[in-house]
């Protein structure tokens, strides 16, 4: 069985998959169902490799992060103790690979919105290959929470309004119960006078 | 080259908030401002995507882009869902088209001068659009064109676009222009 290799290239970056079809399931010769080896280069970084395990973690971290990114949230993305993790570093991103292999430290990447966009745009062409018969476990994209998105405003300018409207009623009553009250007069009315009644023709 | 919606659009039903749209408007305006040829390269782009049926010229396109309350001119009733998605397609396939310049724009490794007159074109042309499409008379127009630093709005801009550059942008995008507002 020949071994099938795909390369997917986006300026920055480049991906390579290798495996075999999965004749059981009946994949075509050019199809890849079982993943044997990856490896992804992207410019002034070290070349990166490993299983399918390690592509199925770097697509749960990056394609997740990409996603909130769009909507503004900025947050850690992949297990602390994963193969890879994706989080903000500054104006950057941070892409943190842990090998399977003891002793080994993590690798660092740090990469701009170019070279994050590149990536993501390789991840999207694999996953998007008929060709490639594999299933990826990572989220679907869909509308963030409210409270996702909530999060995303710092606690100074989300509580800053309603805190001002409460200073600013509280000044208000405490305004109006300092002022006195304006005092009820009360003027003496003169006595009415008797009115005399004109005589009619019945009472006499 | 990325595909035109089916007919019966993955779309939910789900119709674009306000905000959605006028997102949505805005990474237009934010094409046109990176390409001069902008509304006739969308309405080419259209036609290659097959959504003749909804966009079969230049007013067709304009009149689906006034829904944004922004404009000048805006049409009360809503943005229907197919037109919506057709947009974001629209919107996605364009971002692929220009991907070279927003790659450029946003990349650490360009010269630094360079890049910075490359942003400086940018916010001028962004800027003369949104003067003369928008309608100023709308507090949120106001604040587009006086927000200081204009930097960080535009470079939102300019990241979404290449984050939903392709194919592979549409189900990001079409998420993000769901969210709810907050």
């Amino acid at each position: 069985m020949l071994k099938t290799t795909y390369q997917y290239e986006q300026t920055a970056a480049r991906l390579v998959v290798e495996g075999f079809p999965d004749l059981s399931a009946g994949h075509s010769n050019e199809a890849i169902g079982i993943l044997s080896s990856w490896r992804l280069q992207l410019v002034g970084a070290p070349e990166l490799e490993g299983t399918r395990d390690h592509l199925e973690a770097l697509m749960g971290a990056v394609m997740p992060y990409a996603r909130h990114r769009l909507s503004g949230v900025q947050r850690r993305f992949g297990q602390e103790s994963g193969f890879v993790s994706i989080a903000p570093d500054q104006a950057n991103h941070r892409l943190e690979l842990r090998s399977s292999r003891e002793g080994v430290e993590p690798l660092q990447l740090k990469l701009d919105d170019a070279e994050l966009a590149d990536l993501v745009r390789c991840l999207d062409r694999l996953r998007l290959d008929s060709r490639v018969k594999l299933t990826w476990t990572f989220p679907e994209d869909r509308p963030l929470k409210r409270q996702e998105i909530v999060d995303r405003v710092p606690l100074q300018k989300r509580l800053g309004p309603p805190l001002l409207a409460g200073v600013a009623l509280a000044c208000t009553i405490a305004t109006a119960w300092l002022v006195p009250l304006p005092h009820e007069t009360k003027e003496s009315s003169p006595v009415p006078a008797p009115v005399e009644k004109p005589e009619t023709q019945s009472d006499r | 080259m990325t595909e035109a919606p089916a007919p019966s659009a993955p779309t939910d039903g789900s119709r674009l908030s306000r905000r959605g749209v006028e997102r949505l408007d805005l990474l237009l305006l934010t094409i046109e401002a990176l390409d001069l040829n902008g509304g006739e390269a969308m309405v080419w782009t259209s036609q290659q995507m097959g959504l003749q049926a909804q966009f079969p010229n230049r007013v067709e396109l304009w009149k689906r882009r006034c829904h944004n309350p922004l404009r000048r001119t805006t049409r009360r009733d809503q943005l229907d869902p197919v037109d919506a998605e057709s947009l974001i397609c629209l919107v996605c396939a364009m971002a692929d088209r220009l991907y070279p310049l927003l790659h450029q724009l946003l990349s650490s490794r360009e010269p630094e001068q360079l890049t910075q007159q490359r942003w400086q074109l940018f916010h001028e042309r962004l800027r003369d659009l949104i003067e003369e499409r928008m309608n100023q008379r709308r507090e949120a127009v106001v604040r587009l064109l006086t927000m200081e630093p204009a930097g960080s709005l535009h470079r939102e801009l300019i990241s979404t676009l290449a984050f939903c550059a392709g194919p592979g942008g549409i189900d990001r995008l079409r998420a993000t222009l769901l969210d709810p507002t907050p």
